[in-house]
C-alpha cells in the first residue's frame, strides 16, 4: 500500500522566529544531517491542535520533533500554551498506545546549531529503529 | 480559466521555479528532475528551472508567466526565505498580482548545503510539493491598516515626560502632558546639583518648562489622574479626571508659589499653571501613550539603621536640601549644633538580599541596584568636604558604583578631600544606635571588610542613608492599562534590547524610572527613544500591520468563546451578537498572530492568515506521500 | 524632497554597530532617508561577535540579526559597508560628505554569498573575528551571518592563483576591482563610531609575562563561549586543554590613572560575571574568579544576575592581580593582594585568565574632520549631557553608544534612539524653516 522501503520520515515544526533561522544556520555551516527530517516553519506552534501531531504520526511521519523559541518565544505566554496542548499530545497518544517519544517539543535558538543536531540526530536515529507510527500499530493491531 | 469553476473560486494556476543557485544547489539536487516532478502535481501550470531566480531574467521569467495569466500563484525553490522571499513577493506586485499569492522552498540552507545524493534530490522534491500544496490554498491578504491619530498622551511630569512631551512635539505631534500634581518636575526638583555637571536642577527645570510652555502643540493637564482606557495602538480612548488639590502636603507646598510660571523653586518644582478649581472630565482620543511616571524614594520602615527612633538619621534626599539651606561659609549644622562628623550608609532599600534581609511589612524586597545613589552619596560627601572642611565623613558602602560619565571623578574627589571608606557585607550591615555616653550622639558600629573585618566604632551627629529608588505609585494605572511590571515592581520592556522602550502592548511606551532607576541624563535618554518611536508611529497618520492575523469562518463559529478564553492578548477577540447568534470577532490592530486560538477552536473556525491549519495539512500530506510512488517505481 | 537625486540624505550615521543601525531604524521609521556609512565588511559592529548578552543570556546573534537584517532590507536605508568618511564639509547649509568604498575585489551585486571562493582558495590567515583561535582564507565570507552576504579579498595575503575567480558561478570575482570614492550629500550626521579596547595593557602592565597564549581578552573569550566559535567548546588556547581553572581580571586599565583611564569602562564587570556564568555551564568542574575592586551590577536585573553568579560558586576576590609568569603546564601564575584577606601577597595559578580590558575611544571617533569636542575621557562630547546627551558642539551632528562613552547595549540602543529622536527634530525643524523661506 504504502512504501515501506523508504527511510521513515521526521517532521520538524520550526518557530519563525528562532528554530527556522536556526536550521539555516546548520545549513550555512554545511552540518549534515538526515535528508529525511522536514522542516516547516510556523509563527508559533502554539497554534497546532493536539490532535494535529496525531493526524502527521498516521500521514506516516515515524517522529515529530516542535522547536520552539522556548522562554524567548516572541509572543508572551504562547510558549506555556504550547507546553500546555504538546502534554495533551501525549495524552492522545497513550490512549492510542503510541510511543510517546515519536514528539519532542525542544527550544532552538537562531545559532544553537549543536542543540538542532542533537535534536534532529537522536528522532531520525528513532525513526529509524521504530518506523512509522502507523506500521508500528498496524504490526500491533496485527 | 475553466469553464466548470465558478468565478470566484477558479482553479489555482501555479508556477514552480526552481534556482540551481549557480551549483550551490544544482550541484547536489538534481534541479531538473525537480521540476519535472514539480509539472505533474496538481495545479501546476508551469515549472521551470534556471541559474540564478533572484537575478533579473530569472525575475522576468516569472513576470512574464504571470502577466501572460499562465500562473496565477508562485513557489520559488531556492534559498533561505530570509534572503528572497520579499524579492520574490515584489515580482508578484510587479504583475499586479496580490504578493501572498507566493510560497517559498528552502532547498539549499535546508537542503543542498546538509544533504547529498538522491536524497538531496528527493528531499527538495518533496519541499517543492509540499510548497505546491500550500500554493493551491493560498488566498489573497491585505495588510491592516490602521488610522493613528496624530497624537501622543505622556503621563507624568518629571524629567521624562518633559522631554518625551517636547521631543514628539518637536516633530509636529499634539501632545497631552498629564500630571496627578500640581507641579512639573518630578524628583529632579528634588535634587539641588545634578552630577557630573553641577548643574542646578531648578535650572535644567526651569529650561525644561519654559519651553513646554511655549510649545503650542502640548496641552498640559495638571492635578489630572487617568480614569478609562480602552482602544488600541493609533486609536486609544483616555478618560481624565482633573480636581483641585486637597491633601495637605500639596496645599503647603502650593502655598509657597505665587503667580503660576515656569520657574522652578529649588526643592519645589515648578507650578506651570494654577491648579483647577473645580472637577472636570477629559476625554482624550490619543494614537500612543508614553508613560513617564517615575520613581519614589525608599522609604525606611521605623527602626533601620535607626531612622525615626532618632531624628538625626535622614535620608540623602533630606541631607542635599539640609545642605542647601545653609548659606555659604556657615559650619554644617543640625537643629542648632554642629555635625562634626557623619556617616553615610550606602544601599539602603537596594540590592537587599533573601535570606539576609527582611521586607517591610506588605512590601517586596529590593532586590536591585538603585544605580544613582552611590555617584548621589559621593557628590553629596565631596561638597561636604568641601564646604564643611571641619565635619569629618565617613561613607559605609558595599561596592563603590560610579560607573557613569565623570562618576569617577567624584570617588576621587571624595577620596582625596578625606572622606573615610569602609566596606561592610550584607551579611554584617552597620548598626546605628543612640549613645548617651560619647561626644556624640550616635554610635555606628561597622565591620570593615577592608581591614580584614575589623570592627569600627564611629561616634556621629549625623547620619544619612542613600535610599534607593522603588517604582512610583502605579497600582491604580497598571490596573487600568493592563501594564506588565517585573520582580522589581518597575515597568517591564518587551525586551532590553531588541524594544527596550516599548511595552508589549502596541502604542505604549516608557520614558524613565518607571522601568527602571536612571539617572537624570539616561532618563533623558530613554523619554527621548520613547518619543521617536512613539512619533513614528502616529506621524504616518496611518499604523500598517502585517497581514497574519486571526481570521474566523462565521460559518463555522458557533460562538463557543473557547478562543477568546485562550488568547493571549486581551481585547484581540470577543464574542459578538450577530443575526446569526453569539459568534467570535478578531480585532486585527490587537491580534498577535501567534495561533492559540486556532488550536483551541472545536469547530476549525478560526485560522491564521497565512498559516492556516488546511495549509499545514496539505504540506504535511504533500510531504508524507512524496517518493511513495518514486519507491513503489524502483 | 521627493525628487532627491540618489546622492543625497536626510541623515548620515557613521557606523554600522548596534548604536548606529538603531539610530538608522529610528530615523527612517520616520520617513527619513539614511546612509550608514561602516568600516567593516559587514555591519553588526562588536556586538554581533558576542556569544550571549546579559542579563537576559540572549544569544547576540539573535537579537542584532533582526535589527541588521531590519536595516538591510529597509526602503530607506543604504547600507554601505567596507567603506569609510573620507571627508565631511558643511554645504548648503547640510553635509558633503567623500566615501571610500574600499576594494573588495568581489562584486557586491554579482555575489550569492555561497562561499564556493572562500572554499577554493588555497591561503590560511588567522581569523580577527574568531579572536585569532581559528583559520580563514584570503578571500572570505567575514561570518555566518553577515550582512551582506558578499565575499571580499584580503590583498595583502592573496597569492592571486586564480582559483576563486575560475570557481565562482557568477563571475563576481573582479581581481583587479579599484577602490571607488563616491559623494553624497546629508542634511545630519549621527556618529556612532563606537570603542576599542586597551590591547596594548597587558604589555604595559605585565612586560614580558604578558607574552603567554592563555592570557587572553574578553573579546577573545567571547569567541571561546560563542556557539559558532573557533573549537566549539571552550579550550585553552596553548595546548587544547579544558581549563580547570579561570580567572578574570577587572579594571584592567580602567580606573586607573597611571595609564590615563581615571574612568570605570562600565560593562566589564557585567560580561566577565555573564563569561563565568556560561563557563559553569560549559566546564562544571571548573574553579571560577572574579578578581574584582568593586562589582557595578548597576543595570536593570543586573544585580540579581551577580547573585545569581555568586550562588552558582564563582568565586569574587577583592584584588588587581598582576600577571607574573607562567607554569611549566601552561598555567598563567597571579601575584595579588586580597584587600580584604587581611593584606600580605599572595600568588595563584589559572588555566586561562581573561583580561577585561579598559574601553578607549573608537581610533577614528571622529571621521568627519570637523573637530567635534572631545570630553575630558577622550570620547565625543555632549553639550547637554543632562537633558540631550547624543548632542554634540557641531549643528547638525549627533552622537550615540560607545562614541560618547562605555555603555552596555541596552544603554546604547536607548541612546541611538535619543540621538534618532534629537536628530528627527532637528531635520523637522530645518524641513519647516524651508518651508517658511519658500
Amino acid at each position: 500500500m504504502h512504501a515501506t522501503a523508504q527511510q521513515p520520515k521526521v517532521l520538524i515544526l520550526a518557530s519563525e522566529a528562532c528554530a527556522y533561522p536556526g536550521a539555516n544556520a546548520v545549513g550555512q555551516a554545511h552540518q549534515a544531517y538526515s535528508d529525511h527530517a522536514y522542516i516547516l516553519r510556523a509563527p508559533s506552534p502554539a497554534l497546532f491542535p493536539p490532535q494535529f501531531y496525531l493526524d502527521c504520526l498516521d500521514q506516516g511521519f515515524a517522529g515529530i520533533i516542535i522547536m520552539s523559541c522556548g522562554v524567548e518565544c516572541p509572543y508572551e505566554g504562547a510558549y506555556q500554551v504550547l507546553a500546555q496542548r504538546v502534554d495533551q499530545a501525549y495524552q492522545l497518544m497513550k490512549t492510542r498506545g503510541l510511543d510517546l517519544r515519536r514528539l519532542r517539543l525542544t527550544a532552538i535558538c537562531t545559532v544553537c546549531n549543536r542543540a538542532f543536531l542533537n535534536e534532529v540526530n537522536q528522532m531520525t536515529r528513532l525513526a529509524d529503529e521504530i518506523g512509522p507510527a502507523r506500521d508500528a500499530e498496524t504490526a500491533q493491531a496485527a | 480559466m475553466s469553464q466548470d469553476r465558478p468565478n470566484n473560486h477558479p482553479e489555482p494556476k501555479v508556477g514552480v521555479y526552481v534556482c540551481h543557485c549557480g551549483g550551490n544547489i544544482s550541484d547536489q539536487v538534481d534541479v531538473e528532475q525537480v521540476a519535472r516532478q514539480a509539472a505533474g502535481l496538481p495545479g501546476v501550470t508551469a515549472a521551470r528551472h534556471y541559474s540564478f531566480m533572484c537575478s533579473d531574467p530569472g525575475q522576468q521569467m516569472i513576470l512574464e508567466d504571470l502577466t501572460s495569466g499562465r500562473v496565477d500563484r508562485v513557489v520559488v525553490a531556492s534559498c533561505a526565505p530570509a534572503l528572497h522571499e520579499t524579492t520574490f513577493r515584489e515580482v508578484l506586485r510587479r504583475a499586479g498580482l496580490n504578493p501572498y499569492l507566493y510560497e517559498h522552498a528552502n532547498i539549499r540552507e535546508q537542503v543542498s548545503w546538509v544533504h547529498h545524493g538522491p536524497g538531496a534530490t528527493a528531499k527538495a522534491t518533496a519541499l517543492v510539493a509540499a510548497a505546491t500544496a500550500k500554493a493551491r490554498e493560498l488566498a489573497p491578504l491585505m495588510p491592516i491598516r490602521v488610522a493613528a491619530t496624530r497624537h501622543a498622551t505622556v503621563i507624568g511630569g518629571g524629567v521624562a515626560g518633559l522631554t518625551a512631551a517636547l521631543d514628539l512635539a518637536a516633530r509636529g505631534v499634539e501632545v497631552a502632558l498629564v500630571e496627578t500634581t500640581p507641579f512639573l518636575g518630578g524628583n529632579l526638583a528634588l535634587l539641588d546639583r545634578t552630577f557630573p555637571t553641577n548643574e542646578a536642577a531648578a535650572d535644567l527645570l526651569t529650561g525644561l518648562a519654559r519651553r513646554v510652555l511655549a510649545q503650542e502643540r502640548i496641552s498640559l493637564y495638571t492635578c489630572a489622574r487617568l480614569t478609562g482606557f480602552s482602544g488600541y495602538v493609533g486609536d486609544f480612548h483616555l478618560s481624565l479626571s482633573q480636581a483641585p488639590p486637597r491633601d495637605d502636603e500639596t496645599l503647603e507646598r502650593l502655598a509657597r508659589f505665587g503667580e503660576p510660571g515656569p520657574e522652578c523653586q529649588p526643592f519645589r518644582g515648578v507650578l506651570p499653571v494654577a491648579p483647577p478649581n473645580a472637577e472636570r472630565r477629559i476625554e482624550l482620543n490619543t494614537g500612543a501613550v508614553v508613560l513617564a511616571t517615575g520613581f519614589r524614594h525608599y522609604q525606611p520602615p521605623e527602626g533601620e539603621y535607626g531612622y525615626r527612633q532618632s531624628s538625626r538619621v535622614l535620608t540623602l534626599p533630606e541631607f542635599i536640601a539640609l545642605m542647601a539651606a545653609i548659606p555659604a561659609g556657615q559650619p554644617l549644622a543640625f537643629e542648632g549644633s554642629p555635625v562634626a562628623s557623619l556617616a553615610l550608609v550606602h544601599c539602603v532599600g537596594s540590592r537587599q538580599i533573601p535570606g539576609i534581609h527582611e521586607p517591610p511589612p506588605g512590601r517586596e524586597l529590593n532586590q536591585h541596584c538603585s544605580r544613582v545613589c552611590c555617584t548621589a552619596s559621593l557628590q553629596a560627601a565631596g561638597e561636604a568636604r568641601e564646604r564643611f572642611p571641619e565635619t569629618t565623613i565617613y561613607e559605609l558602602y558595599r561596592d563603590i558604583r560610579s560607573y557613569g560619565r565623570g562618576h569617577e571623578d567624584y570617588y576621587l574627589k571624595a577620596s582625596r578631600s578625606g572622606v573615610v571608606f569602609a566596606r561592610f557585607n550584607p551579611e554584617d550591615p552597620p548598626r546605628v544606635e543612640a549613645d548617651d555616653s560619647g561626644d556624640n550622639p550616635l554610635k555606628v558600629t561597622v565591620k570593615d571588610t577592608i581591614l580584614a573585618g575589623e570592627e569600627l566604632e564611629l561616634g556621629v551627629d549625623l547620619v544619612v542613608l542613600a535610599v534607593g529608588m522603588e517604582p512610583g505609585p502605579v497600582a491604580e494605572l497598571t490596573q487600568l492599562m493592563k501594564l506588565p511590571q517585573g520582580a522589581d515592581g518597575f515597568l517591564q520592556e518587551v525586551h532590553p534590547k531588541l524594544r527596550p522602550v516599548e511595552l508589549a502592548s502596541g502604542g505604549l511606551f516608557l520614558a524613565g524610572t518607571c522601568q527602571a532607576p536612571m539617572d537624570v541624563g539616561e532618563a533623558a535618554s530613554a523619554a527621548a527613544a520613547a518619543a521617536v518611536k512613539a512619533a513614528g508611529l502616529v506621524t504616518r497618520g496611518q499604523v500598517e500591520l502585517e497581514p497574519f492575523v486571526a481570521t474566523v469562518d462565521l460559518a463555522r463559529c458557533d460562538g463557543c468563546g473557547d478562543c477568546v478564553a485562550a488568547c493571549l492578548r486581551e481585547g484581540a477577540l470577543t464574542l459578538i451578537e450577530t443575526a446569526a447568534g453569539q459568534k467570535a470577532r478578531v480585532e486585527p490592530a490587537l491580534c498577535l498572530g501567534c495561533g492559540v486560538c486556532v488550536a483551541a477552536c472545536p469547530a476549525e473556525a478560526i485560522q491564521v492568515a497565512g498559516w492556516s491549519l488546511p495549509q499545514f495539512r496539505a504540506m504535511v500530506q504533500a510531504i508524507a506521500q512524496s517518493g511513495a510512488e518514486q519507491g513503489g517505481q524502483a | 524632497m521627493n525628487h532627491a537625486p540618489e546622492n543625497h540624505y536626510d541623515a548620515l550615521v557613521v557606523g554600522g554597530g548596534i548604536a548606529g543601525l538603531q539610530a538608522a531604524l529610528d530615523l527612517a521609521e520616520q520617513g527619513f532617508r539614511v546612509a550608514v556609512v561602516e568600516e567593516d565588511a559587514s555591519v553588526g559592529g562588536k556586538m554581533i561577535r558576542l556569544s550571549k548578552v546579559f542579563p537576559t543570556l540572549d544569544c547576540a546573534s539573535c537579537i542584532t540579526t533582526p535589527k541588521m537584517a531590519a536595516a538591510a532590507h529597509h526602503p530607506r536605508i543604504s547600507l554601505l559597508t567596507y567603506s569609510r568618511l573620507a571627508g565631511l564639509e558643511r554645504a548648503g547649509g547640510g553635509f558633503a560628505a567623500r566615501i571610500e568604498r574600499k576594494a573588495r575585489f568581489v562584486d557586491e551585486d554579482q555575489c550569492i554569498g555561497c562561499r564556493q571562493c572562500e572554499y577554493a582558495c588555497p591561503v590560511l590567515l588567522p581569523d580577527a573575528d574568531q579572536g585569532g583561535f581559528a583559520a580563514r582564507k584570503a578571500i572570505y565570507i567575514p561570518f555566518g551571518n553577515a550582512i551582506p552576504q558578499v565575499a571580499l579579498r584580503e590583498e595583502e595575503n592573496c597569492t592571486f592563483c586564480g582559483k576563486c575567480e575560475k570557481v565562482c558561478p557568477t563571475g563576481a570575482v573582479d581581481l583587479l576591482q579599484q577602490p571607488q570614492e563616491i559623494s553624497l550629500t546629508a542634511e545630519a550626521v549621527v556618529l556612532a563610531t563606537g570603542f576599542r579596547l586597551m590591547t596594548d595593557y597587558p604589555n604595559r602592565a605585565y612586560g614580558p609575562a604578558a607574552r603567554q597564549p592563555n592570557l587572553i581578552t574578553s573579546l577573545q573569550m567571547e569567541r571561546l563561549l560563542a556557539p559558532h566559535g573557533p573549537y566549539m567548546r571552550v579550550l585553552r588556547p596553548s595546548d587544547g586543554k579544558e581549563p580547570d581553572s579561570v580567572a578574570f581580571i577587572q579594571c584592567a586599565g580602567s580606573r586607573d590613572l597611571n595609564l590615563g583611564v581615571p574612568y570605570c569602562s562600565r560593562v566589564c564587570c557585567m560580561y566577565a560575571i555573564k563569561q563565568a556564568m556560561l563557563l559553569s555551564g560549559a566546564l562544571p568542574l571548573a574553579d571560577l574568579t572574579v578578581y574584582y575592586l568593586d562589582i557595578r551590577a548597576f543595570g536593570k536585573n543586573y544585580e540579581q544576575f551577580f547573585q545569581n553568579a555568586k550562588a552558582m560558586g564563582v568565586e569574587f576576590v577583592k584584588a588587581k592581580p598582576v600577571v607574573v609568569g607562567s607554569t611549566a603546564e601552561g598555567a598563567v601564575r597571579l601575584r595579588y593582594e586580597d584587600q580584604e584577606g587581611g593584606g600580605g601577597g599572595q600568588e595563584r595559578e589559572h588555566d586561562l585568565v581573561v583580561m577585561s580590558l579598559a574601553v578607549l575611544p573608537a581610533a577614528e571617533l571622529d571621521p568627519t574632520g570637523l573637530g567635534v569636542g572631545l570630553g575630558a575621557d577622550g570620547f565625543l562630547g555632549s553639550v547637554s549631557p543632562k537633558l540631550a546627551p547624543p548632542l554634540t558642539d557641531q549643528e547638525g551632528v549627533f552622537a550615540a553608544g560607545t562614541a560618547l562613552g562605555p555603555k552596555d547595549i541596552v544603554d546604547t540602543i536607548v541612546e541611538a534612539g535619543a540621538a534618532a529622536s534629537q536628530a528627527a527634530a532637528y531635520l523637522a525643524a530645518r524641513r519647516a524653516a524651508g518651508r517658511a523661506a519658500a
